[in-house]
């Protein structure tokens, strides 16, 4: 499986979390257990993918509260809810909020595993599309203000004499600036100029 | 006026007819006391001149117009006779009587009636004489009697008496005739030989006439079963003892080895069985109402009298039983003395007595018994409609903890598939991973303990049982409660603290029913606290030991109880709550109450409500058994 994943437990019950990890240990994971939200908040969560298997209901502030901090921290780790007993509204709280999944123990290996896969999954997807936001940011950042102008008005679909005209400079200057700034963006094309652009609209949206 | 006046003259007229009669009866005394004669011609002590004596002093008592002195004088015979004895009784009976001449002259017997025809001109001139007691064949033998001399005859009937005792032994053969020596014994010698062929055809009849009294003795002593002994008894045998008849019986009587018969009414009561007799008390009786018409003025001559004195079958109910004569062979007119009564008769009244009190005693007691049985039944239906409330109410109270539940039993079966996926895993990649597999295993175990704990503890408290009345320890039995609730607690964001006390709070109960009332009042608590602030979530549960009682205190830093609804708290279908019953404080009452406790609320000096349970300490506090639920 994968091997970077490190797995989050966090459950106020010493016995499941224990047997949770060993299993997650023989399925190969490296996994950390937490007996409060509390210990899992203060730990130094390495940059790792990885997921969160998280209790519902434990003394203090709940699985659910933890989710609703992460998500206002932004820190966008996946969360898979386990309880003791599914009530509905907790659930549907729960899947609103963004989590993977919300298994009722006894939990199922194919289930669970499933979920941390989903879980994982996701993490794996949203690391990717951050670096390619980050690849692209930095990109952009190593335009000079006048090549981004430029980079702009492509983008937005002027032709270079209406650009020129508009930040008053030469047809020629344009052109070069248009040569430097693919160069630094490391596309050949127009097309391809065109996508880099659409990607970061998405991105950064 | 007029009652006034009769009212007043009564007593004086009363005075003077009780003035008259008194004078009259003093003239009476003076003037016309009557005497009679009676001359016996035996002795004293004989008893047949007893029984006569008897029967005359207290007819003529009873008949007599005028009151009568009775004097009685005796001839001893036959242990005085001859010429000189009588001279000296004519003298002193002379002189004795000189002045104060006999109305009338009893004479008993038949030598009395001699000795009177003898001597009546010089002794009692113009007297009338009555006999009694005298044979009729005497009389008849004799000239007819003078009209002034009257009585009712005597016949003995040894015939009659000997028939009956044939009757009465069916199987004798042989008939002993006992006779003594003086005159008079062979004189009835004499008349019984008479009699004997009568008898001769049935049995052998043996005369035993003049033994001595100590052969005599031996002869019946030796007697066979088969023999009857018939006897007029005697005076003397042929030595020198001398007897009364009856107490020459008396001993036949008490030595003979078959029964014996007499023809005198004196001889029952000494051992002989009985006969038909004449009663010497009834001779007496006649004579003694002879008397009374002679000292009344009636003629002699102008008395109806009868032939003879009727003869009476008599026995000795004593001597039946001894011989075996059972009492249907007994005739319904035969005079029967000296019956035992039976227990019944003897005991009758105390026998209905003591039987109606037994009776009245065991309805007393059946009702009783009914009574305590109809109260048992009620008492069971009550109880099984306690236990079924309160078992409904368990469920409710169950339904309420579902999530709670579910988490507990959750948890630890999450915990053991975990643990098993893990070994499993362990297995399949190959790698001899024994110590962690042996770890794996343990924490299944302990794991499926725990989740066994929690269903035990739940069905126990779920159940559907019999109250029971064990001793147990209250504080154990609140620790399982808070073990169970804390889930729910911490569902709700209630603090629930328990404090118990370190020693033993032992009491005698239901341990189940009483932790559905601490259960039942948690709840509560927690359901009064889920609308406050945080801070104001908790509820505290302790328990104070003191000699006597066990005192559990829920307190919740609620609202508290309105005044108003504080009286009717307990109550049956009382409730604030929007889908409350009402049920679950009033079984929560009747439980405690049934265990002899008692449960109140009230308000927190601060805030909240404060419920208490107060049960009473069992007697022994060490080794109470420690129930749990």
């Amino acid at each position: 499986m994968n091997r970077e994943a490190l797995i989050h437990v966090v459950d106020d019950d010493e016995s499941f979390r224990t047997s949770l990890l060993e299993l997650l240990t023989a399925a190969g994971f490296e996994a950390r257990g937490y007996a409060s939200t509390g210990d899992f908040l203060l730990d130094p969560t390495p940059d790792r993918p990885g997921c969160l298997l998280l209790d519902v209901r434990m003394p203090g502030p709940s699985g659910l509260d933890l989710q609703a901090s992460l998500l206002r921290q932004a820190k966008t780790i996946p969360v898979v809810f386990l309880t003791g007993h599914a009530d509905v509204t907790t659930g549907i709280r729960a899947m609103k909020a963004g989590a993977v999944d919300f298994l009722e123990k006894p939990i199922q290996r194919d289930a669970l595993l499933d979920a941390i896969a989903r879980a994982l999954e996701r993490d794996t997807g949203r690391r990717k599309a951050h670096d390619e936001a980050h690849r692209h940011h930095e990109r952009l950042a190593a335009l000079t203000t006048r090549e981004r102008d430029v980079f702009e008005r492509i983008v937005a679909g002027r032709l270079n004499k209406q650009i020129a005209d508009e930040l008053g400079i030469s047809l020629r200057t344009v052109k070069v600036h248009r040569a430097h700034l693919m160069e630094k963006l490391g596309v050949a094309t127009a097309a391809e100029l065109g996508r880099f652009a659409g990607e970061g609209r998405n991105l950064h949206d | 006026m007029r009652p006034d006046l009769r009212a007043s003259c009564r007593p004086a007229l009363w005075l003077v007819v009780l003035c008259f009669a008194l004078s009259g009866r003093a003239a009476g005394v003076a003037n016309d006391a009557a005497t009679v004669l009676v001359l016996y011609t035996n002795g004293r002590l004989v008893p047949g001149n007893v029984e006569v004596e008897r029967g005359l002093s207290r007819t003529l008592a009873g008949l007599s117009s005028r009151p009568a002195h009775i004097f009685s004088e005796f001839l001893d015979f036959p242990e005085f006779t001859g010429a000189a004895h009588e001279l000296n009784l004519m003298r002193y009976l002379r002189e004795k009587y000189d002045r104060r001449r006999p109305d009338v002259l009893v004479a008993v017997a038949k030598e009395s009636l001699d000795f009177t025809f003898r001597h009546r001109a010089d002794l009692f001139p113009g007297g009338p004489v009555v006999h009694a007691a005298v044979f009729k064949s005497y009389l008849d033998s004799n000239p007819t009697l003078p009209a002034d001399v009257v009585g009712v005859p005597v016949e003995y009937d040894p015939a009659g008496t000997i028939e009956q005792a044939l009757r009465w032994h069916p199987s004798a053969r042989r008939l002993i005739i006992v006779n003594g020596a003086t005159p008079r014994d062979t004189e009835w010698e004499a008349q019984l030989k008479a009699l004997a062929p009568r008898f001769e055809e049935r049995v052998k009849v043996e005369f035993l006439s003049g033994l001595t009294t100590a052969a005599l003795h031996q002869r019946l002593a030796t007697l066979d079963a088969d023999c009857v002994v018939f006897t007029p008894g005697y005076y003397q045998g042929s030595d020198s003892v001398r007897f009364t008849p009856r107490d020459s019986v008396e001993a036949m009587a008490r030595v003979s080895a078959a029964p014996v018969y007499g023809p005198f009414s004196s001889l029952i009561g000494t051992g002989a069985v009985g006969g038909r007799i004449p009663s010497f008390e009834a001779m007496g009786q006649q004579a003694g109402q002879i008397v009374a018409h002679l000292l009344s003025g009636a003629a002699p001559a102008t008395l109806a009298l009868p032939q003879v004195m009727p003869n009476q079958l008599t026995i000795d109910w004593r001597q039946a039983q001894r011989w075996g004569i059972d009492d249907a062979q007994i005739p319904d007119d035969t005079m029967v003395h000296f019956r035992q009564p039976t227990l019944w008769e003897t005991y009758r009244g105390l026998a209905i007595a003591t039987a109606a009190v037994v009776l009245l005693q065991a309805g007393l007691i059946v009702a009783l018994l009914l009574e305590q049985r109809r109260r048992r039944r009620a008492e069971v239906a009550v109880q099984v409609q306690r236990s079924e409330l309160a078992h409904a109410s368990r469920l409710s109270v169950a339904g309420e903890l579902t999530a709670s539940i579910a988490h507990e039993i959750n948890q630890p079966l999450g915990a053991i598939l975990a643990s098993a996926d893990a070994a499993e895993l362990m297995l399949k990649s190959g790698v001899d991973r024994r110590e962690d597999l042996l770890r794996i295993v343990t924490r299944i175990r302990r794991d499926d303990l725990r989740a066994s704990d929690v269903i035990r503890k739940l069905r126990a408290l779920l159940a559907k049982h019999a109250p029971e009345r064990e001793p147990f320890d209250l504080g154990l039995a609140i620790s399982d409660v808070a073990k169970l609730l804390e889930a729910e607690a911490h569902r709700r964001e209630v603090t629930l603290e328990v404090q118990t006390t370190q020693a033993e709070a032992a009491v005698v109960g239901d341990v189940v029913q009483i932790q559905q009332v601490l259960i039942n009042l948690i709840i509560n608590a927690i359901d009064a606290v889920a609308d406050m602030p945080p801070d104001r979530r908790n509820v505290t549960v302790d328990v104070k030991s003191a000699a006597a009682a066990i005192t559990v205190t829920v307190r919740d830093r609620g609202h508290g109880i309105a005044p108003e609804h504080l009286p009717r708290l307990f109550d049956s279908f009382f409730s604030t709550k929007q889908r409350g019953m009402g049920l679950g404080l009033s079984i929560a009452r009747t439980i405690v109450e049934a265990h002899g406790g008692r449960v109140w609320a009230e308000n927190g000096p601060r805030e909240g409500a404060v419920f208490h349970v107060e049960l009473t300490a069992a007697a022994v506090p060490n080794s109470v058994s420690m129930a749990s639920a």
